[in-house]
């Protein structure tokens, strides 16, 4: 419901004066009009409905009411603010009522132009829409200022720039302050110095608007340091301007364990030493090509696995613990000492010369050399030191440290307990026999490494039944190598493994191939020679694996082994033979007579056959018939065949026939050929079944290959 | 409560400076114009730093206070916008109206005004958290807590000196100013600020301030109480608690003494140009 003013019923009240407070207001009976005017103290001369409502009073007790009654806040001369002469005022009173009850109320005041009548307009400011809203506001500012309080995460809020308007319990309680001492700009005191800068630049990107996030060491009251990650959201508060709350992640524990971790992952759990990882970093950091001064130094401890098989692993272990102790406490500070692996360590040093190098090296072989008293026994640990300074010629930190390696290997090669410094020629040669190492890895991979039969005659009917395999290796740029240079390679490098699979299970395939293109006339057995360091508990499985992959009966192989490889460990060798045997392949004594068997062991390996060596072979030629009359005489009375190898003419073969020889292979009569070659050559041979098989007839070799 | 005494000093006309207050406004437009638009809620940073940028000295104000070591910003504000950010709009709006009445002209003021007014001003601000307010509407009713003690300096310079010598606290001072003027400086400024708009909520404290039932006032009692023990020789303390009715303990003022000794100089000083 409306009323406009000029409907005013009290004729006191010009419509002018109304119009001049309202003008062009519509008025509403909520509003609370009243005029007063100065009499001895200013008192009320009119109220409208509203006021009458508002107020309690009844129109005619409004009339002559004292101003100062109705406003009792407005002390002595304190009304005179309101009631302006020359301006309007408005003010936040309690108003109160014809019961005594206050009412907040906005009083705004306008004089007459007389200066001695003034229109009082009252508003509630107690209505219930304002209310609830403050509420509502009041209830969400209280969830949020409970939840930051109780929350367990420190948190932190700002409304001007660094200034904390408040910080929660958790904070307090991380930094070990009151909120008093944090609010303001107190918790940059609680900001590491040196992180203070970078949450300043964080907090002046948040206040402008976006989201940061700061890494600082938050400073705890006793002196000690927390990590932390603190999280800075913009906060907007209509009418006050930004601010920020800021989360705080404490980190500590979680960097702690990261760093162990990484600890763990960088050194060696046995000597604390910083491990290979480390040492390849340490060394790269510092390693500036064409610089100089950087050294490494190889060590390798002599005799370590004596100690290791005679006084346990425990001995072992305890004995690197002590050489790592003596290494740190010999080197200069800032040195770097790690273990390489094994009995294997290196030391760092940087700003030295060859000299220097030297020096330090002779000082660690002097502190190591002090006895160490293990398992009762007093060990006296010497090591092999092989010395780099950087040079021209590294390119890489790897460069410097293989090149320390190689130092190692010379001084080792040397004699035990010596320190030497790379050369140029060594390390050339080291360099081409790694790039070597690298070739044979792939060609071992890429299965280059071929294979070549020879031919093997029985002397009783000249015929031939058995191949030898071969191995050979065309190198793309330095053209064939010889097995004498790859095969021990191989076997320094850790190849000799892949080499002897991959010649296992080529031979394999091709008797498989070679029954499926010629059948009954297919060899019926492949000689394949295994190394020394292939003679373990692997090979059985090894050989058992080849036959299976390519259905052959065992017999079809027959394993070769040297006799200084038996010899190295003949009751392991024994063991080893014995299971291939049970597993029905046929074994022979390879280079039989080069080595120096003992005889009576001899007796008890479970082997089918010596092959006498071709350079008793060879002395026939000469004459000297005593030591392959005497192999062949030995292997019939100890029951096991013999192969001639290196047989080259006629004479010998017809020779080492009457000796008594079993079997016979040389190039005088076939050559080393190719599986296919070797195919053909065999078919060819069938289709002469009728002739006879006569040794001296030298057959022509189909494969040219060496 | 005790029966106000209108013993008003002969010279001294309230309604003339109740005009005068009216006529701060024109002499000084930009600030005015700071005063009326600082804390509507639409109000941005960006808009005030436009107002603002007229006015060079209060800008340059504006940009020193938000850099000084009060907002722990080090020297990173760079533009006015920013330093409206940092400091808050009611900040502004408090650094406008000190301009408005004159309050930066030391030589105008009683004795040790600043050095009170910013102390009054930082207890508040880190007590208002216990009361549930906030800092920076505290912060700017310190700094403005005053204003009416000034325009009675203003008018009466001499008479003022002589009250301030005759009562030393300000509970003291306040009962002094109604017998001599009528009206407390306190009251005055709740009377200009009010007219200026500042928030009823905000103002209203000041109303409140020597009634100690009464929990609006508590906060600025409060601020008072630690403000004189830091600026006047021999005061005799009262406990906090009985000023705020148990809602908060003497334990925490030290801490608080701390802050306020050491930051209030500094901000006295961002304040004025000197």
């Amino acid at each position: 419901m409306t009323a406009t003013p000029t409907t005013a019923i009290d004729p006191r009240v010009a419509p002018e004066i109304v119009s001049s407070v309202f003008y062009g207001a519509s008025v509403s009976d909520t509003l609370a009009l009243l005029v007063a005017e100065m009499s001895d103290v200013p008192r009320l001369s009119w109220g409208n409905e509203g006021a009458v409502h508002l107020l309690g009073y009844a129109q005619e007790d409004l009339r002559g009411l004292p101003v100062a009654q109705l406003l009792p806040s407005l002390r002595g001369s304190e009304l005179k603010l309101l009631l302006r002469r020359e301006r309007a005022a408005r003010m936040n009173l309690p108003v109160r009522t014809a019961s005594g009850v206050f009412v907040e109320c906005v009083v705004v005041c306008t004089p007459t132009p007389s200066g001695r009548m003034w229109n009082l307009r009252v508003i509630s400011a107690d209505n219930e829409q304002e209310r609830a809203l403050r509420a509502t506001a009041d209830a969400h500012e209280q969830r949020f200022a409970t939840l930051t309080e109780r929350s367990p995460i420190p948190t932190l809020l700002s409304e001007q720039g660094m200034r904390l308007a408040h910080v929660n319990d958790a904070f307090c309680s991380l930094v070990g302050l009151q909120s008093e001492q944090l609010l303001g700009t107190g918790w940059m005191g609680s900001i590491h110095p040196d992180d203070l800068d970078h949450v300043i630049e964080q907090v002046a990107v948040v206040l402008g608007g976006g989201d940061g996030e700061a890494h600082a060491r938050l400073l705890q009251e006793d002196g000690s340091e927390r990590m932390t990650v603190i999280r800075f959201a913009h906060l907007f508060t209509p009418g006050v301007g930004a601010g920020f709350v800021g989360t705080i992640e404490d980190i500590t524990e979680r960097l702690a364990f990261e760093a162990r971790l990484a600890h763990q992952a960088n050194h060696d759990p046995l000597t604390g030493l910083p491990n290979r990882t480390l040492l390849a970093g340490h060394v790269a950091e510092r390693f500036v090509r064409g610089a100089a001064g950087l050294a490494c130094l190889f060590l390798d401890l002599d005799n370590f696995k004596v100690v290791n098989d005679s006084l346990g692993h425990a001995a072992g272990d305890e004995l690197l613990v002590e050489v790592a102790a003596r290494l740190r406490s010999v080197v200069r500070p800032g040195d770097l000492v790690a273990r390489f692996g094994g009995d294997e360590f290196v030391v760092v040093c940087e700003d030295v010369d060859e000299e220097d190098a030297v020096a330090l090296a002779e000082r660690i072989g002097a502190a190591l050399a002090a006895p160490v008293r293990l398992g009762g026994v007093d060990v006296r640990p010497y090591a092999s030191v092989g010395v780099t300074v950087q040079a021209e010629e590294h390119t890489s930190a790897d460069d410097l440290i293989r090149d320390c390696d190689i130092a190692m290997y010379q001084a080792k090669n040397g004699g035990k307990g010596r320190i030497t410094v790379l050369d140029q020629q060594a390390r050339a040669e080291a360099r081409d026999k790694l790039r070597l190492v690298a070739d044979l890895r792939d060609a071992i991979e890429r299965r280059e490494i071929s294979l070549l039969y020879q031919p093997i005659f029985g002397t009783v009917d000249g015929s031939s039944t058995a191949v030898e395999s071969l191995a050979r290796w065309q190198h793309a740029e330095r053209g064939p190598i010889s097995p004498t240079t790859f095969v021990p390679l191989a076997e320094e490098s850790g190849l000799i493994g892949p080499l002897g699979s991959l010649v296992l299970d080529e031979t394999c395939r091709q008797l498989a191939e070679w029954d499926a293109l010629l059948g009954p006339d297919a060899p019926r057995r492949a000689n394949v020679n295994v190394s020394a360091l292939q003679l373990d508990d692997n090979l059985h499985a090894l050989v058992e694996a080849a036959l299976l992959r390519h259905e052959l009966h065992p017999s079809r192989l027959s394993i070769e082994i040297t006799e200084s490889a038996l010899m190295q460990d003949p009751a392991a060798a024994r063991g080893i033979l014995q299971q291939l045997r049970d597993l029905g392949v046929q074994l022979a004594i390879d280079d039989f007579g080069t080595g120096y068997s003992s005889l009576a062991y001899l007796r008890h390996l479970p082997v089918d056959c010596l092959k006498v060596d071709r350079s008793f072979v060879a002395e026939l030629a000469e004459g000297h018939t005593e030591i392959t009359t005497a192999v062949i005489a030995l292997a019939g009375s100890l029951g096991l065949c013999t192969v001639a190898e290196g047989v080259e003419t006629a004479e010998m073969a017809e020779q080492l026939t009457r000796l008594g020889a079993t079997y016979l292979q040389g190039f005088g009569l076939a050559q080393p050929m190719s599986g296919t070659g070797a195919a053909a050559w065999f078919a060819q041979r069938a289709s002469q079944v009728a002739a006879p098989a006569v040794l001296p007839s030298l057959p022509v070799p189909r494969d040219p290959s060496p | 409560m005790t029966p106000p005494q209108l013993a008003a000093a002969p010279s001294f006309d309230l309604d003339r400076l109740l005009t005068s207050i009216d006529t701060m406004a024109a002499q000084k437009p930009v600030a005015a114009q700071i005063v009326s638009v600082a804390n509507s809620d639409d109000t941005s940073a960006r808009a005030l730093a436009d107002i603002l940028a007229a006015d060079v000295a209060l800008a340059s104000r504006v940009m020193k206070l938000a850099n000084s070591a009060y907002f722990g910003m080090r020297g990173r504000v760079g533009t006015l916008q920013f330093a409206v950010t940092v400091v808050g709009f009611t900040t502004v709006r408090t650094m406008a109206t000190v301009a408005l009445t004159d309050l930066d002209d030391e030589s105008r003021l009683p004795e040790d005004f600043w050095r009170s007014t910013t102390s009054v001003a930082l207890a508040a601000s880190l007590l208002a958290p216990r009361f549930g307010e906030r800092p920076q509407d505290a912060l700017c009713l310190g700094l403005l807590a005053q204003v009416g003690v000034a325009l009675l300096h203003h008018n009466d310079p001499e008479g003022y000196r002589e009250l301030v010598a005759e009562e030393p606290t300000f509970p003291g001072r306040r009962a002094a100013e109604v017998r001599r003027y009528g009206i407390s400086g306190m009251r005055l400024t709740s009377v200009a600020l009010e007219q200026w708009g500042f928030p009823h909520g905000m103002v209203a404290p000041l109303s409140a301030v020597d009634d100690r039932s009464s929990t609006d006032g508590a906060l600025l009692r409060c601020a008072f109480e630690l403000a004189a023990r830091l600026t006047q020789a021999g005061y005799e303390p009262v406990d906090v608690s009985e000023l705020t009715g148990g809602q908060l303990r003497e334990d925490v003022v030290g801490p608080v003494l701390d802050q306020v000794a050491q930051d209030a100089d500094e901000l006295r000083r961002a304040m004025l140009d000197s």
